[in-house]
């Protein structure tokens, strides 16, 4: 099961894009979600492997469309929704 | 929430918003102690950190043995630690020599040693920077401006389980005069991934 | 419990695409390398992902020729690995 995460040694990337003085977190959002995961993590919700596993299930195409912290959020829902702690709807504010 | 959409065609950062009020309301996070928590996690880790542990390990060679053989335990004699995240992770410095060359990436995601670092840049968590530099370092050294001597090896470390990987680089010529701050002040983030001599 | 690899070991990793979540990456699969220490102990990440019962097992830092992994280089990479996923270089054994 070739999983989009597991890169090394795959050619045909472009060249690095080396932002200076670059900023811990692009956007508000993003540091709310590393501090969200960090404390969901802490409290046991889920653990590390499972959250890595939950962004590696991400489905292909959208996984190549998002951005890093996009990841990280859609790995959050997904498992949350996965472990019954949120649904689906309560997390689209329906 | 009156007022808030929350679906798909809201932006990331109201859907993020909405979360985060959600886990609030069920007790599972709590706002301030999230602001909290990111405030200390900017201000503790910087490579200012990684740069002073170099410059001491340039000057006192107790210090740097102590360093190579066991990091987690020598970091405590600078008032520092591998702590302050989920668990204290282990830390291993990899020296630099005349021969060897150390560069650092976590090929399956982006661990990185952030309480001596800072928050690792974009371009190391790239899948451009993690595909291209366990297959071919040289040319991912001189996308950064570094030709390396091509008689100097390289060794690429791939932090696949729970190690964090830190450069000791080589200390500069013409740098025997300065103190340890004026040291430290020589060495850069980059140069502790090992994509910068120094 | 002893660990399995000493320093110095020429190990083989697995060969097998898991179907679940791993730490063994695609491009060190079926290599052979060298044991160069043990990085420490912990549950196998492919069980914890799962939330199965996982019990410590010994990791190791484990160095590749360039060349052993993809056909070209000069250069050496040395992957953390658990020791589920490594048997001796000498046997023919594949896990």
């Amino acid at each position: 099961m070739g999983r989009m995460n597991d890169v090394g040694g795959m050619q045909g990337f472009p060249p690095l894009d080396q932002e200076v003085h670059e900023p811990a977190f692009h956007a508000d959002w993003e540091a709310h979600v590393f501090a969200i995961n960090q404390a969901l993590i802490g409290r046991g919700v889920y653990n590390l492997d499972e959250f890595r596993d939950a962004v590696e299930r991400i489905p292909p195409q959208e996984y190549l469309a998002s951005s890093y912290y996009e990841l990280w959020f859609r790995a959050i829902t997904m498992l949350l929704a996965e472990k019954g702690v949120l649904t689906e709807r309560e997390m689209a504010g329906d | 929430m009156s007022g808030e959409h929350a679906g798909p065609a809201a932006t990331v950062a109201a859907r993020v918003r909405h979360l985060e009020a959600l886990l609030e309301q069920r007790g599972l996070v709590d706002s301030r102690e999230l602001d909290r928590a990111l405030e200390a996690f900017l201000a503790r880790a910087s490579p200012a950190n990684g740069a002073h542990v170099v410059a001491r390990a340039w000057l006192d060679e107790g210090f740097r043995a102590r360093l190579l053989a066991d990091a987690n335990a020598a970091l405590p004699e600078l008032g520092l630690s591998m702590g302050g995240g989920l668990q204290e992770q282990r830390l291993k410095v990899v020296e630099n020599t005349e021969g060897r060359h150390n560069v650092i990436v976590c090929t399956l995601c982006s661990c990185y040693p952030i309480a001596l670092l800072g928050p690792s840049p974009t371009w190391y968590k790239s899948q451009a920077y993690r595909s291209r530099v366990v297959r071919d370092p040289r040319a991912v050294l001189r996308e950064f401006g570094f030709a390396l001597d091509p008689a100097v090896q390289i060794n690429v470390w791939d932090a696949s389980a729970e190690s964090r990987y830190m450069v000791l680089p080589r200390r500069p010529a013409g740098t025997e005069d300065l103190d340890e701050r004026a040291l430290a002040a020589r060495v850069t983030r980059n140069g502790l991934i090992g994509v910068a001599p120094v | 419990m002893t660990d399995l690899f000493r320093p110095g070991d020429r190990v083989r990793t697995s060969r097998i695409d898991p179907p679940h979540h791993t730490r063994l990456p695609r491009y060190a699969r079926g290599a052979t390398g060298t044991v160069v220490e043990r990085e420490g102990s912990y549950p196998l990440p492919d069980r914890r992902a799962r939330q199965l019962p996982a019990e410590p097992e010994p990791v190791y830092a484990v160095r590749f020729a360039a060349r052993e992994l993809f056909g070209e280089g000069d250069h050496t990479v040395t992957l953390d690995l658990w020791e589920s996923y490594l048997c001796p270089a000498a046997t023919e054994e594949t896990k």
